[in-house]
């Protein structure tokens, strides 16, 4: 019985379904958001489930030159790090897996995507894809260093309370926090770090100012240059996927509460505000800036939001 | 006294430390390792020292409350540091040998293909 | 028997040594037999030694030639083998074996194998004996046999001038450092008038002085420059790159453990100086730098030993660090970080020499593309990438958990976020390898490399495995292995009595009793086999919607037709071969950070007067440091 519901769990939400369908819907969103900021129509919301379709049906091609299994796995290995992620961020005390540390986990599963793209850009073989992936790598080395540290200040302030003075890495501990004393944003210490990862999501997403990694007007977006088909496809998958996460996991940090108790209302309460942080730190970013080089974004990365962030900590030391 | 012996194991050390930091010939710097071991040496040797005592060296039956010598450790622990000492000094000159039959020349600041 | 198997796993080396010395090159079966036999006999004389050590927690002394002690007083070189020691000599003896199977086919081509392997047995036999000996003068004896093996060995192509040059400097360098050692031995002698490790830890007991301090600060040093830490590390790189691959393994897994298995013995134990935070701070701070200045330098390399040998340097940090911290905790993360970095450095630098045997080079500027022609290779690379950077699910993650949450909970937060940034950049310099090296385009002068012989890779496959499953059931490691090497660090009361007898030991220490427990309720990080299980299930739904058509498999065919749409794009351009690799890789954060990276390449200059000169200095600096602070 256990292990029926956990499978359920798994196929259906948060794993694979829930991904599939909000990661999906949430990318279109950002389109159209986006078109209408700029003025025009924009493509409707059901967009990219069309575009997935369509990949789906095309020819898979693969080079000559390239190592054919890592290029083909890559991006299944992405896909299956992303559900496996989504099952572990609590969704206002709902959690079907939840452990001591999750959160340590759930940042380092969420590097494998990164280097599941750089593993199949570098299996393609091409020239492209060797600019590309090391430009990813060195966006991996910026935005790393601010959301450590802001994911330490918090782990430190609400261990200070719910584990006697250690720090906590367990996601449920930090929603009980967040139930008893109010969401985390509004605490003085904590804006600093707010500010740092609202600044970390689109790097880690790969969207404007910082996709210098898949940048398609001058790299030919990079890794992603030689792939057709259905590992495309699921490369777009995996795209829209980490935003969906990447979102979730910050309204779970810092927006959450003890919510309404009832599942269906608790998911649809996250994925709105999930809406709502993808419109303020995707959305206007992509509107109003131009593509950084990648040491401009490693310098902006290393001084701003690491200063934010740092701020952070000292304050959650000095007990604020 | 043995102060002589401490002072001169002390010069000798940093003479020792002085060539292999300054030199630029490599056999200098091979001297200056075999220095380096002496002065530890006879460090060594002069901490077992007892004023009076005979050398260590006795059959079974010689051996009773009254007979006084140095320690017998350090001069076994000397031995064995002269040889190393020794293995040490081959090794070294047999690589300054094909040091130069490599690079023609035994100046540190030329043979330095390995660098950054 | 039990009481016997410390000096046989030693002399089964140093008899197979001498016996292949006399077989000299007459019979090449004979000798590649002789050679394998004496290292599994040691590791199996090793392994019948855990159940009595780890299983009943009883503690192996053995008086060579029986000289018990008279009244007291030590006067017999002793054995005594606990759980750490227990612990080296098990991993180092794995790494014997398997560097022994690796090199039979390995240097078939070279010229004097037979003294490659008497070099060989020496060194290994010099490590076990350090690792297993309770006599200072005896570590002594044993790091200057395994410095002059690996000076010997580091040289042994010596028709490559390169080689030459880094053995002459690793002897120079590697002289200072023991005589250092052997400058802080006599100096001990000559206040306690005894050389077994036991009497002097208990004589030691809260009673520094002036002259134990001072010797205190020499051995550090002398330990140092054998373990490479910044700043004595500048031949560690020389050494590495021209030495063979199968001995580059040696020195990055058993020549650095011992110099950290030293570390601990004489500060830990024989000094007990856990307690003092200036030890403490020393050892941390000393740390961090090698880390961070290893993971830098290696990320402008561009020759794959060289980045290879500079990333040792960089996890010796981290196992320093973690011993540094002195908490139960810390210890028990730096010393299965010591575990898991043998295991999964030896396995880069077979990948290194298999790349070396096929194509004859490692530039990573010329290399490209091999991973179409060596697959088996490719992949057990990107094993020992992501064990090394830290991803879940491989070994290098849970050590180097263990070491942030321990940093972090002693109050030494920069250290975490200096470590984090460390494994971050580690991943880049192997992104950056694997892209040059593996995939990408093949060279013409290597479209016939063939994949490496069998005998090869069945030692990369083991450690491989052992990576794997050591990321798997991390507790299974930790309950049988390293708990009760943690426990013997902090609980040194125990090595005296044993060795001593208890009247001895009791005249010195309060209390007998066991080391504090182990707190794991924050380590229990997460459960390996949950994720496991969900991958799986996962696996499953994906082969269930390819079975069904999701992936079309007959568009998979590229043969070798001269089909265009089967090239690589190159957007109109009439390019036929551009291979984007080794230098080219990383240009901006090289350029982002040009300042630090030129001081640092005019440092690293080759000429050994200034490594001297940098070992001469460290040993000031230490030594102003220990007077001033430790009491």
């Amino acid at each position: 019985m256990e292990l029926l519901k956990r499978i359920l769990y798994i196929l259906f939400y948060p794993g694979l379904l829930y991904c599939f369908v909000g990661g999906l819907v949430l990318a279109g969103i950002d389109r159209k958001l986006l078109a209408r900021m700029q003025k025009r129509v924009g493509p409707p919301i059901w967009q990219p489930f069309y575009d997935f379709f369509k990949l789906l049906g095309k020819e898979t091609i693969v080079p000559r030159n390239a190592a054919k299994r890592a290029f083909l796995a890559a991006p299944v290995i992405g896909l299956i790090s992303l559900i496996t992620v989504s099952l572990f961020i609590p969704v206002f005390k709902f959690s079907p897996f939840s452990t001591y540390a999750d959160l340590i986990v759930v940042i380092y599963l969420l590097t494998i995507p990164a280097v599941a793209l750089i593993v199949g850009g570098s299996a393609s073989g091409s020239p492209y894809a060797g600019v590309g992936i090391s430009r990813e790598m060195v966006a991996i080395i910026s935005y790393e260093l601010p959301m450590v540290i802001s994911l330490l200040a918090i782990a430190k302030k609400v261990g200070l309370e719910l584990n006697n003075g250690i720090m906590t890495f367990s996601l449920s501990q930090i929603v009980e926090y967040q139930a008893q004393n109010g969401p985390l944003f509004t605490k003085l210490s904590m804006i600093p770090a707010f500010i740092a990862m609202l600044l970390v999501i689109p790097c880690k997403v790969g969207s404007l100012p910082f996709d210098i990694a898949e940048a398609e007007i001058e790299i030919c977006e990079g890794p992603l240059v030689e792939y057709s088909g259905a590992p495309l496809a699921i490369f777009k998958l995996n795209h829209a996927i980490k935003m969906l996460v990447m979102t979730s996991l910050f309204v779970t940090l810092f927006l959450s509460g003890s919510g309404t108790g009832i599942l269906a209302v608790d998911a649809i309460l996250q994925f709105i505000l999930s809406i709502v942080v993808v419109f303020f730190s995707i959305t206007i970013l992509k509107a109003i800036t131009a593509r950084l080089r990648v040491e401009q974004t490693l310098r902006f990365y290393w001084t701003y939001p690491t200063a934010l962030a740092l701020l952070s900590l000292i304050l959650v030391y000095f007990g604020l | 006294m043995l102060l002589m012996n401490y002072i001169t194991c002390i010069i000798l050390i940093v003479l020792g430390l002085y060539t292999i930091v300054t030199k630029k010939n490599a056999m200098k710097i091979v001297i200056g390792m075999g220095l380096l071991d002496y002065g530890i040496n006879l460090l060594l040797i002069s901490v077992g020292f007892k004023a009076g005592g005979t050398a260590p060296i006795f059959t079974i039956s010689e051996l009773d409350r009254t007979s006084f010598f140095v320690d017998p450790v350090p001069q076994a622990l000397t031995l064995t540091s002269i040889v190393i000492g020794a293995c040490v000094t081959a090794l070294a000159l047999a690589l300054v040998i094909m040091i130069n039959k490599h690079y023609g020349t035994l100046d540190t600041d030329k043979v330095r293909r390995l660098k950054g | 028997m039990t009481q016997h198997l410390p000096i046989l796993a030693i002399i089964t080396l140093f008899i197979g040594a001498f016996i292949v010395a006399l077989i000299k090159e007459k019979n090449e079966v004979l000798r590649n037999t002789v050679v394998l036999i004496a290292t599994f006999m040691s590791f199996i004389f090793t392994l019948m030694m855990y159940k009595p050590i780890i299983g009943e927690g009883n503690i192996i002394t053995y008086w060579m030639g029986n000289w018990e002690p008279v009244q007291n007083w030590a006067i017999g070189i002793g054995l005594e083998v606990d759980q750490l020691s227990l612990f080296f000599g098990l991993f180092i003896s794995l790494s014997i074996v398997l560097s022994a199977l690796y090199s039979f086919k390995y240097i078939e081509k070279e010229t004097g194998k037979d003294k490659y392997y008497v070099l060989f047995l020496m060194m290994s036999a010099s490590v076990m004996g350090f690792i297993f000996t309770g006599d200072l003068f005896n570590m002594y004896v044993m790091i200057e046999i395994m410095t002059f093996a690996s000076v010997a060995l580091t040289a042994f192509r010596n028709n490559k001038p390169e080689a030459v040059e880094a053995g002459f400097k690793y002897i120079a360098i590697g002289s200072i450092g023991s005589s250092l050692i052997l400058l802080a031995t006599v100096i001990i002698y000559a206040q306690f008038h005894t050389l077994n490790l036991a009497q002097i830890a208990g004589e030691l007991h809260n009673n520094y002085t002036i002259t134990t301090l001072f010797a205190l600060a020499l051995m550090v040093v002398g330990y140092a420059v054998k373990v490479f830490a910044v700043p004595t590390h500048f031949v560690a790189p020389d050494a590495y790159m021209t030495a063979p691959s199968s001995i580059s393994m040696l020195f990055s897994g058993i020549v650095n453990k011992a110099a950290v298995y030293g570390i601990l013995r004489v500060l830990y134990v024989v000094y007990q100086s856990m307690n003092l935070p200036s030890v403490q701070f020393m050892l941390i701070f000393w740390g961090t730098v090698t880390m961070f200045i290893g993971v830098t330098m290696a990320l402008a390399q561009h020759d794959f030993k060289r980045l290879l040998a500079f990333h040792s340097i960089s996890q010796i940090g981290y196992v320093i660090t973690g011993i540094g911290l002195a908490t139960a905790l810390g210890i028990t993360g730096g010393l299965y970080h010591a575990l898991n970095h043998t295991l999964f450095k030896g396995l880069l630098f077979l990948c290194a020499g298999a790349v070396y045997y096929a194509t004859g080079t490692t530039d990573l500027d010329k290399l490209g593309g091999l991973a179409k022609r060596m697959p088996q290779t490719a992949l057990i690379f990107i094993i020992g990438a992501f064990s090394i950077s830290g991803i879940p699910p491989f070994n290098g993650f849970v050590s180097k958990w263990i070491i942030y949450q321990a940093s972090y909970e002693a109050g030494y937060a920069p250290v975490t976020i200096i470590a984090l940034i460390v494994s971050v950049m580690t991943l880049a310099s192997f992104i950056k390898v694997a892209q040059s090296a593996f995939f990408g385009q093949l060279p013409k002068e290597f479209k016939n490399v063939e994949e490496v012989p069998l005998s090869m890779r069945v030692p990369m496959w083991i450690m491989a495995i052992l990576c794997i499953v050591g990321g798997i059931f991390p507790s299974s490691f930790t309950k049988y292995l390293i708990t009760p090497a943690a426990n013997a660090v902090m609980n040194s009361a125990k090595y005296v009595e044993v060795m001593m007898g208890p009247e001895f030991a009791s005249k010195f220490y309060n209390n007998l009793g066991n080391a504090p427990v182990i707190d794991y309720k924050l380590a229990g990080y997460w459960q390996p086999i949950a994720w496991l299980i969900l991958f799986g299930i996962l696996l499953l739904a994906f082969t269930l919607v390819a079975l069904l058509g999701g992936f079309n498999p007959k568009h998979f065919s590229y043969s070798d037709e001269e089909d265009a749409k089967y090239d690589v794009f190159y957007s109109g351009e009439s390019a036929e071969f551009s291979h984007v690799g080794g230098s080219d890789l990383f240009w901006g954060l090289k350029y982002q950070f040009r300042h630090y990276f030129d001081l640092m390449h005019k440092i690293h200059n080759g000429v050994v007067n200034d490594y001297a000169l940098s070992v001469v200095l460290t040993a000031a600096v230490v030594l102003l440091y220990v007077f001033t602070f430790v009491r």
